[in-house]
C-alpha cells in the first residue's frame, strides 16, 4: 500500500464521534449558566450606578436642604397637595365609571 | 438537514428557542467535535472547547449573517477558542502528541497501529494554522474555501498549508516505515 493510502486510512481511523444526545443538552444548560451570569453582572452593575449616582446627588442636596429649610417645607408641602389632587381625581373617575352604563 | 431547515431553527434560536438550538447543536455536534479533537488532541478538552464555542455561537447569533454555513461559523468559533486556550496554558506539542498516541491506540479500527500513532505525532507538530487547516479539509472534508473562511485566511495560504501539511505527515509515514 502506497504511503498516500495509508495516510487516507490513517486519517479515516480517527472518525468524528458518534452523535450524543447528552452534548446538545450540556450546551443548553452551559447556555442558561451562561445567561444567568450576564444578567447577574448586568444587574449588579447597573444597581452600581444607580447608587453611585444616587450618593452623587445626595450630598448636594443634603447643603442646599440645610441652608433652605423654608423653601424645602414649602416644596413637600406643595408636591403632597399635588399627590392628594391626582388621588382624588382618580378616585371620583373611577367612581363615575362605575356608575355609568357599559 | 436541508438549509432552509436551518435558517427556520436559526430564526427561532435567535428568539431564544432552546429546541431550536438543541437541534442545530445535535446535528452539527459531529463536524464541530472532530475537528476540535484533531486540532487540539486531548479529546475531553476538545469536547469541553465545542461546548463553549456552541454556548458563544448562540451568544452572538445575531451576528451570525449566514455568509457561510452555521456548521462553517461555529468551526470557526471553536478554532478561536481552541487556539486562545492553547496560547494561554502554552502546553507543549511533546504532550499533546503523547495524549494523541494513547487516544489513537484505543480506536478500534482497519489502519495499523503504528500507522495512526505516527500520524497523530506528525499532526501535533504541525504549525497551528497548518494543523488546523489539514483537519479542516483532509479530516473532516471541508472545502478550502469554507477552510479559508473559518479561519479567516486567505484562499491560497489555506491551499499552501493543506499541501504542506500532507507532505509532512506522509513524510512521517514513511520516516516511521524506517
Amino acid at each position: 500500500m502506497d504511503s498516500e493510502a495509508r495516510l487516507l486510512r490513517a486519517l479515516a481511523a480517527s472518525q468524528p464521534p458518534a452523535r450524543d444526545p447528552r452534548f446538545a443538552l450540556a450546551v443548553i444548560e452551559a447556555a442558561a449558566a451562561d445567561r444567568f451570569r450576564w444578567d447577574m453582572s448586568r444587574a449588579v452593575l447597573k444597581g452600581a450606578g444607580l447608587a453611585a449616582a444616587l450618593a452623587a446627588l445626595a450630598l448636594p442636596f443634603a447643603g442646599w436642604a440645610g441652608s433652605n429649610a423654608e423653601g424645602l417645607q414649602t416644596g413637600l408641602l406643595g408636591a403632597g397637595g399635588l399627590v392628594a389632587i391626582v388621588a382624588v381625581a382618580r378616585l371620583l373617575a373611577a367612581r363615575t365609571r362605575a356608575l355609568l352604563p357599559h | 438537514m436541508t438549509p432552509h431547515d436551518e435558517a427556520r431553527l436559526i430564526a427561532a434560536a435567535r428568539k431564544g428557542d432552546s429546541r431550536a438550538y438543541a437541534a442545530l447543536v445535535d446535528a452539527h455536534q459531529q463536524a464541530a467535535r472532530g475537528f476540535l479533537r484533531r486540532f487540539c488532541g486531548n479529546w475531553s478538552d476538545a469536547d469541553d472547547l465545542a461546548q463553549d464555542a456552541f454556548v458563544t455561537a448562540w451568544r452572538k447569533l445575531d451576528r451570525f449573517e449566514g455568509r457561510s454555513s452555521f456548521r462553517s461559523w461555529v468551526s470557526g468559533i471553536g478554532f478561536r477558542i481552541a487556539r486562545d486556550a492553547r496560547r494561554s496554558e502554552k502546553r507543549a506539542n511533546a504532550r499533546d502528541s503523547d495524549w494523541l498516541a494513547q487516544q489513537e491506540a484505543e480506536i478500534e479500527s482497519e489502519a495499523p497501529l503504528e500507522d495512526r500513532i505516527a500520524l497523530a505525532r506528525a499532526m501535533a507538530d504541525l504549525p497551528e494554522e497548518q494543523r488546523a487547516a489539514v483537519a479542516l479539509c483532509l479530516g473532516e472534508g471541508f472545502s478550502h474555501t469554507e477552510a479559508a473562511a473559518i479561519l479567516k485566511l486567505p484562499l491560497g495560504t489555506v491551499k499552501s498549508h493543506v499541501t504542506r501539511g500532507r507532505e509532512k505527515l506522509l513524510r512521517a509515514l514513511e520516516t516511521n516505515d524506517g
